[in-house]
């Protein structure tokens, strides 16, 4: 296992030479960047004046401790911080070579392009088809819903699991499965990129080890950004990581290999091996 | 060092009196409620039933064809020697223990005025009795299928009478033609549709039926000729409902039982309403009544053999109406005198009368009827849209959000305004100023409707505020709408609560009397309201008006029968609610 994402990792730092700083253009093409961004929850910095590219296609991991901005960071990127009254962003992000906090750009336009999946595993209070189906309902989806649906559920991995009870509540599956239906239901309208808040911190190792294997697979189509707390996983499933420190600082951002064997930053290596955090 | 231990001699002991004292009053006081209530059930029945003359040679007639052998079906279908062992020694040591006791204390203490040992039995004994055995019973297969077929029977044909009265009022040519030109062209689309997976023709349901609908009202006096009551009533509702029920078997049963399942019913109820005309009956309630009670029946008979298990349960609707009849022969042969009920057939079916023997409730009902159907659909609609704009789609902060602060507490305050401020502003605002009239059905409604809407979205804001944020935030991350994260997710996931707060709310306005007196209510109307505008009266404001007649009859006898009419009435409306709810809630 741990042998295989070093592999991984050092394949993705060839691919990406020349993008330690953050600011040129990795290889394989950009999918989000934020420029300067702030963000304010009332008076209180969240994040502080962050810069950084995150490449198409593979899997960025944010690590930090507790309040540290990671998951404000990641809600700024589809706009769900709008739901949160008190806070303010300052700043560009930019998703398919627009700024997302632009006047014109409708949110719920954006999140249509944009999966996310959440910590606690939420499926809605529906059959297992109509959670998968869901996306491609609000969204008057024209084609063939169960062919989206079966196809969604593969990606997913779940499919062999569920496929005899597709008219089964959602609620009846096991945390590990309930959160593998949420990211079936997050690729079934087909976004570009998947944002996941600590997917794995509410499931048991056997099942956090099932949802990183498939964040695996699904770096061949989509491009992933994941929260988590855990740094072996981070090390393990990540091409890229960006460390946040208390204040919403983004100390440092590289390969994951170079940011786990040998970091710029006393303050990340500190982070890193537990000295701090 | 043991000897130095402080808690050698244990670790002492906490009082705990204050909260026994606290649990055994508040049991004691909700105990002295019940039977308090209890007993004046008990005397309100007797009085409606005329129990007090019935003979114990009656009693035990009917207490051995019809209680005895319901009992033994629910033995039967529970099949367990325990319960049996316990229902025997309740119904038998029971009896002796009612016998002595009821007696020493009318020896030795009070008479006790109009009721017998026997009685006493029935009610503190034998009926507790058999509910619970009820309830063990229902729990077995054959029990569960009895009581299956049983409610389908008596809820399906309630269901039958409440749509027929409705049509009193309603206008069933505008029915007939929003039917004919709205609903079915749309729901065939809609259908057409989802079996050949085209989106355009269910897209196009919602429009196709808005102008049928809106065509219906224009034409509604435009065409000049239409077919009798009866055929539109076959037409638009016995038709459907059989087709929708074959439907239901046709996936499982193939295409013979599904039209067996429709077909039999739907000529059952069509013989029944040419008959019922021939007999002077009102025939589309009749067709109505067949039809609502046929089709469900059916189609539940159709399953359960398709299952295969309980089928000695079918035969439960047959096995008291033996029983009663086999009780009704017998009396009639021994010639036992028989009690002569107040609360009879021709006591619903009859209007209201100076002598007591001929009073009746029927113009009461159908008023009471028609205000608490067009007060559950008002209520429900301004209730649920309220509280989802409070809840869903104001601001917590800014000058709005004060705002709705405002709202808030208003809306708390005004499920405190009695109801009779709420029959002032019904006259005024409703029966005075939009002019809908003083004392009409309408008016009515609006005013009930108004008095209700605190509760209704007190209670549905709570249940919205129940949903769990995480499925807000996982539709609206799906980049759903506001809406379709309201209408997708927190609707059906607060639907329960809702209904719940709904249920109680309209049955507290089925009783309401003080605002119906301010409005401008008839207290005795003769003829049933057959428009919306047309002056009515509603059960509380016939019984309150009885209540004050000189002639004891009315005072002791027709009023305990409205009373127990309208808790009939009452009890099964909201069990019909509490059923479909339980049902949403099963489906989520």
């Amino acid at each position: 296992m741990s042998n295989s994402t070093t592999d991984d990792s050092l394949i993705t730092t060839e691919v990406q030479t020349d993008s330690n700083d953050g600011r040129e253009a990795p290889a394989a093409g950009t999918a989000v960047a934020a420029r300067d961004l702030d963000v304010f929850y009332g008076d209180e910095q969240a994040i502080d004046d962050v810069t950084m590219e995150i490449p198409e296609k593979r899997v960025t991991a944010l690590i930090g401790p507790s309040g540290c901005g990671k998951s404000t960071f990641l809600r700024c990127i589809n706009r769900m911080n709008d739901m949160i009254e008190i806070c303010r962003v300052e700043g560009d992000v930019e998703f398919g070579g627009k700024n997302v906090y632009d006047p014109d750009v409708d949110p719920v336009a954006l999140r249509r392009k944009i999966g996310m999946v959440f910590q606690k595993p939420n499926p809605f209070p529906k059959s297992i088809r109509d959670n998968v189906a869901y996306g491609l309902k609000i969204q008057d989806f024209d084609g063939d819903v169960d062919q989206r649906v079966e196809e969604s559920l593969k990606g997913a991995a779940l499919w062999d699991e569920v496929k005899d009870q597709l008219d089964s509540s959602g609620l009846e599956l096991s945390g590990g499965q309930q959160q593998r239906l949420c990211i079936a239901r997050a690729i079934a309208p087909d976004p570009e990129v998947i944002l996941m808040d600590e997917p794995t911190s509410a499931l048991d190792p056997v099942a956090a080890s099932k949802i990183e294997d498939l964040i695996d697979d699904l770096a061949e189509e989509y491009t992933v950004i994941i929260v988590t707390h855990n740094m072996q996983q981070a090390a393990r499933i990540s091409d890229r990581t960006a460390v946040f420190l208390t204040g919403g600082e983004l100390v440092e951002y590289d390969d994951t290999a170079k940011i786990f064997e040998d970091p710029e930053e006393q303050r990340v290596e500190d982070y890193i091996t537990g000295k701090f955090g | 060092m043991a000897t130095e231990n402080p808690n050698a001699d244990g670790f002492g002991e906490v009082s705990r009196v204050r909260g026994i004292a606290f649990e055994y009053l508040s049991f004691g006081a909700s105990v002295f409620g019940l039977v308090a209530l209890g007993v004046l059930l008990v005397y309100v029945a007797i009085d409606a039933f005329d129990l007090a003359n019935a003979s114990p040679e009656w009693l035990l007639t009917y207490f051995l064809t019809l209680v005895v052998p319901f009992i033994v079906f629910c033995l039967y279908s529970a099949n367990d020697r325990d319960v049996t062992r316990r229902a025997l020694v309740a119904l038998g040591g029971g009896l002796v223990a009612v016998a002595v006791l009821f007696s020493a204390i009318e020896a030795l203490l009070v008479p006790i005025p109009r009721l017998n040992w026997q009685l006493a039995y029935l009610f503190v004994v034998a009926a507790p009795v058999t509910a619970y055995l009820a309830y063990v019973g229902s729990g077995g297969r054959v029990g569960a299928v009895g009581f299956g077929l049983l409610g389908r029977l008596v809820g399906g044909a309630a269901l039958g009478l409440a749509v027929g009265t409705l049509f009193l009022v309603f206008d069933s040519l505008v029915w007939f033609l929003a039917y004919t030109l709205g609903v079915l062209p749309a729901v065939g689309l809609y259908a057409f549709g989802r079996v050949r997976e085209s989106p355009r023709a269910r897209t196009a349901a919602t429009p196709v039926g808005l102008v049928g609908l809106t065509a219906a009202v224009f034409l509604r006096d435009v065409i000049a000729t239409y077919p009798s009551d009866l055929i539109i009533y076959l037409w638009t509702i016995a038709v459907p409902v059989a087709a929708a029920g074959a439907l239901l078997v046709a996936d499982r049963r193939g295409r013979v039982a599904a039209a067996a399942v429709g077909g039999v019913p739907l000529a059952a109820a069509t013989a029944g309403g040419f008959l019922a005309a021939g007999a002077g009956l009102p025939a589309p309630t009749v067709l109505l009544a067949i039809a609502l009670t046929g089709v469900p029946t059916a189609v539940y008979v159709s399953r359960v053999v398709d299952g295969g298990e309980g089928l000695a349960g079918l035969g439960l609707p047959l096995l008291l109406a033996a029983g009663a009849i086999a009780g009704a022969l017998i009396v009639e042969a021994l010639g036992v005198p028989a009690p002569n009920p107040w609360l009879d057939a021709s006591f619903l079916s009859e209007a209201p009368s100076r002598t007591p023997s001929e009073a009746g409730l029927y113009p009461a009902i159908v008023g009471s009827v028609i205000i608490i159907a067009m007060v559950a659909v008002l209520s429900f609609a301004l209730g649920v849209g309220t509280s989802v704009f409070l809840e869903e789609y104001t601001p917590g902060t800014g000058p709005l959000g004060t705002l709705t602060r405002i709202l808030q507490v208003n809306i708390a305050n005004l499920a405190a305004v009695p109801s009779v401020v709420y029959g002032l502003l019904g006259l005024g605002l409703f029966a005075n100023l939009l002019g809908l009239g003083i004392g009409t059905a309408v008016t009515a409604a609006l005013t009930l409707s108004l008095l209700i809407l605190p509760i209704t979205i007190i209670s549905a804001q709570e249940a919205i505020r129940s949903v769990p944020d995480d499925l807000r935030r996982g539709s609206d991350a799906m980049g759903a709408t506001r809406w379709q994260t309201t209408k997708n997710v927190v609707l059906p996931e607060a639907m329960p609560g809702i209904l719940t707060g709904t249920i109680l709310a309209l049955g507290r306005a089925i009783g309401e009397t003080a605002p119906l007196i301010m409005i401008g209510a008839a207290t005795t109307v003769f003829r049933a309201p057959d428009s919306l505008f047309s002056r009515f009266s509603a059960m509380p404001m016939q019984i309150y008006t009885w209540a004050g007649f000189p002639q004891a009859d009315f005072r002791y006898g027709v009023v305990a029968a409205g009373v127990i009419t309208l808790l009939i009435i009452l009890v099964g409306m909201n069990g019909t609610a509490i059923l479909l709810r339980n049902r949403a809630e099963r489906g989520s």
